[in-house]
């Protein structure tokens, strides 16, 4: 009797542990697409595979632009998917992790932060598709400024088409300026203007105000000013060719014969006494208390501080209107001019556009993508608020702005037409460590006293140039 | 009674099947025996292949990767020992080895410290339903993301908008550049990782100084031993082999940090705040150079060998076993 008991017992265990191990392995059978990831809509189904940085969200706000397409190629599936990252660099990190896994995207949507990163090694030049489709693409080069595609120029061949673009222009509160007695500012306005302005500034509000805020990045930080200057921290020079383009395009702009092959950015250039003078400069913005010592990787908070008040001016592009406008600001509480002149008025810019991957199975699906999304048809229903500013300057518009501000929204576009000479910012295939080696000293430069700052700029030259020694 | 339940086997009724079974050949197992490995490999098989698959295997991938040069696009190339070499030479990486030691050495001090006062009073101060909030209340920043916690203290210590300063203000102090000085974003990246670590060694301390027999303490009491020499003399002995537990946990953990100096400082000013981890990061997912930030790890995962390894040394001489 015990010993059947005993025996029914185990059988009993065994069978209900046999079946508990059967069920895992039938659930992990059943799960197995959802595992692998193969049961995401577009994958292995021979989609276009589409990366944006951003969120699902972001994703599905382009799915207008999907649908148009569709229309247009019914025999191209497209899937966007939505990458989220903290910057671009977080973004391209996590891109080649991508390609690293062996699930690269076709097409990617890439920033001048990338783009030679990308045109170097990852990418598939657009110019035998030009070349084919070139008259189909002359109403697109004549709406969208050189300098946006010379920017997307590496050694000869263009990798990308700008869809959208931003320069680092000077926004102000006019509310905070009015009640320091300060009016706009003029367009020509000098350096020396603009610190005279922080001052009056800060006389007007003693306490819980910053005059001046910037960020410490590649896009708005210290290179702006640099630029301003007439110097960089890195040497800035142009590769011959690319003329296939500029004759077949821009054969009438008054710029073509400026045109280049791209800009190449091969040696640092911190040890240039006007980069001493550029910092030295901030640095007196820093302990006169009418700047910020830059944070690094800062700017979350800033839209919400300038909306407030807190912030009297602050570089950023066309990007911020929508912002500020959802933060509250009317279209007269802020307004955007031109950064200030010193040796020069050159301003900095960044723009992005879609690259073919080498990978690509189908580039001529991803061709005919970027042609779309290139058309006014697709940037208007991609840029249909002021999130940023469209590459072409037909959409650059009363309409974009209206309700919104800022009153001179033609900053925008005219900084390129104005100011020629305004450049790209400077991202060799190395930014990332580019980039980390100019952040990390910018702090410590502006932040000390003149000896800090030789001695941070010598740390910078050296940073950058174990950062451009290695291979890309 | 039941056979289930008795204590030894000498004790077992000879009704025991097991017992009655006749005894297998000679290197042969029987059936049930067979059946029995069987089922404890089917059981062992998920921890077996997730450490070697997660665990194991990229141990070894990286140990191998860091005798390579690759940057993730092209095939790898075999480079000897040319990363090591490399990473011998650089001095970024020697500021961040030199940082991360010496924020263990602060962080895990702190942290035990901080662990073990909060235990201590918890346990003799409070009542016991106040034990189960404090419990929980310490424990709860370990379960939030360090993300999530290192960009919300980053807007709390803004040097013009944020709330510690402006507390700071209603007592007259200036601003602090908390984020914007070697000091201060030192401290606030010390500060963050402390307040966010120690409820794990409090909730360890506390089980062990609730352990500690009441009778030991009356005892110590009858040869005079109170206040805080009760304490470094039976206390701390007691719960020494818990603090030998905790202080490894908090050292090997420490020698990792990453999250809280990239969402608060990136490492900066300058190279102040750069850990060993983030030098990795940079170095594979940025620079693309995966052999050197393999090679980066590997020394490190040395350097936690080491250290733990030495721990354990020097706990013979100050661990006490009851």
């Amino acid at each position: 009797m015990v010993d059947s008991t005993v025996r029914l017992r185990e059988i009993s265990r065994r069978s209900a542990l046999g079946a508990l191990g059967l069920g895992i392995l039938g659930a992990t059978a059943a799960s197995w697409p959802r595992l692998t990831g193969t049961d995401i809509p577009g994958r292995n189904d021979g989609s276009l595979s589409i990366a944006i940085l951003g969120t699902a969200a972001d994703a599905a706000a382009r799915q207008k632009a999907v649908d148009a397409f569709r229309r247009l190629h019914p025999e191209i599936k497209v899937r966007v998917q939505g990458i989220q990252a903290v910057d671009w660099k977080d973004f391209f990190s996590k891109i080649l992790t991508m390609v690293a896994a062996g699930n690269p995207p076709d097409v990617v949507y890439v920033a001048t932060e990338g783009a030679q990163l990308f045109a170097e090694k990852l990418a598939h030049p657009l110019d035998e598709y030009l070349r084919r489709d070139a008259a189909a693409m002359q109403e697109y080069f004549a709406d969208v400024h050189p300098s946006l595609v010379e920017a997307f120029m590496y050694r000869g061949s263009l990798y990308q088409l700008p869809m959208d673009w931003n320069a680092a222009n000077m926004y102000y509160n006019t509310k905070v300026f009015a009640a320091a007695g300060l009016g706009r500012p003029a367009d020509d306005w000098t350096q020396q203007d603009f610190r005279a302005a922080l001052a009056a500034l800060r006389k007007a509000n003693p306490g819980g105000f910053t005059p001046y805020y910037w960020t410490n990045r590649l896009f708005g930080g210290v290179v702006p000013w640099l630029y301003a200057n007439g110097t960089s921290f890195l040497t800035e020079q142009r590769a011959s060719g690319g003329d296939w383009l500029w004759d077949r395009f821009y054969a009438k702009d008054p710029s073509r014969s400026a045109r280049s092959g791209g800009y190449l950015w091969e040696a640092p250039n911190a040890a240039d006494p006007k980069v001493f003078e550029t910092f030295d400069f901030l640095r007196g913005l820093v302990q006169d208390g009418l700047g910020v010592r830059p944070e690094e990787g800062g700017g979350n908070s800033l839209v919400g501080l300038f909306a407030s008040g807190r912030i009297g001016t602050t570089p950023a592009g066309g990007y911020w209107v929508q912002g500020l406008h959802s933060a509250g600001m009317g279209a007269s509480d802020f307004d955007v001019q031109f950064f200030p002149r010193w040796a020069t008025q050159r301003h900095q810019f960044g723009t992005a556009g879609y690259a073919i991957m080498k990978t690509a199975k189908d580039k001529d699906a991803a061709w005919e993508w970027i042609k779309f999304s290139a058309s006014r048809e697709a940037m208007e229903l991609v840029f249909s608020t002021p999130t940023t500013t469209p590459a072409r300057r037909s959409m650059v518009n009363e309409a974009l702005y209206a309700g919104k501000g800022p009153a001179h929204w033609k900053v925008f576009y005219d900084t390129l037409d104005r100011f020629p000479t305004t450049g790209p910012i400077p991202a060799p295939p190395q930014q990332a460590a580019v980039e980390t080696a100019l952040i990390k000293n910018v702090s410590l430069a502006v932040s000390g006293d003149e000896r800090q700052l030789k001695s941070a700029l010598a740390t910078l030259q050296q940073d950058l140039e174990l950062a451009l020694r290695r291979a890309a | 009674m039941s056979t289930a339940v008795a204590p030894d086997a000498s004790a077992q009724p000879v009704t025991d099947n097991r017992r009655r079974r006749p005894a297998a050949p000679a290197g042969t197992a029987p059936a049930a025996s067979r059946g029995s490995r069987w089922l404890a490999w089917i059981f062992l098989a998920p921890t077996i292949l997730g450490m070697g698959l997660f665990t194991l295997l990229p141990i070894v991938a990286s140990i191998a990767l860091a005798f390579f040069r690759w940057d993730i696009i092209s095939a790898p190339q075999f480079a000897g020992v040319a990363n090591f070499v490399d990473v011998a030479g650089d001095p970024t990486v020697r500021i961040a080895f030199g940082n991360t030691i010496g924020f263990v050495a602060v962080a895990v001090v702190l942290q035990l410290g901080v662990a073990l006062g909060l235990a201590l009073l918890v346990q003799e101060r409070l009542p016991n339903w106040l034990r189960v909030f404090f419990r929980s209340a310490f424990f709860f920043p370990l379960i939030l993301s360090a993300a999530s916690v290192s960009i919300f203290m980053k807007y709390l210590f803004n040097e013009q908008f944020g709330v510690v300063n402006w507390l700071l203000g209603t007592v007259g102090i200036p601003a602090v550049p908390w984020l914007t000085t070697p000091v201060g974003s030192a401290s606030v990246v010390i500060l963050v990782y402390v307040w966010q670590n120690f409820g794990f060694s409090f909730l360890l301390f506390l089980g062990a100084l609730s352990s500690i027999p009441q009778e030991t303490y009356e005892a110590a009491a009858l040869d005079g031993a109170t206040g805080w020499r009760k304490h470094v003399h039976v206390t701390l002995p007691l719960i020494s082999p818990t603090t030998l537990v905790a202080s490894v946990m908090a050292i090997i953990n420490a020698l990792q940090v990453f999250d809280q100096p990239y969402v608060l400082t990136r490492g900066g000013p300058g190279d102040s705040t750069r850990t060993a981890v983030m030098v990795i990061f940079e170095t594979a997912f940025q620079r693309l150079e995966f052999g050197k930030a393999s090679a980066i790890g590997v020394v490190l995962m040395l350097l936690i060998m080491a250290v733990t390894a030495l721990q354990f040394r020097l706990s013979k001489r100050f661990v006490f076993y009851q």
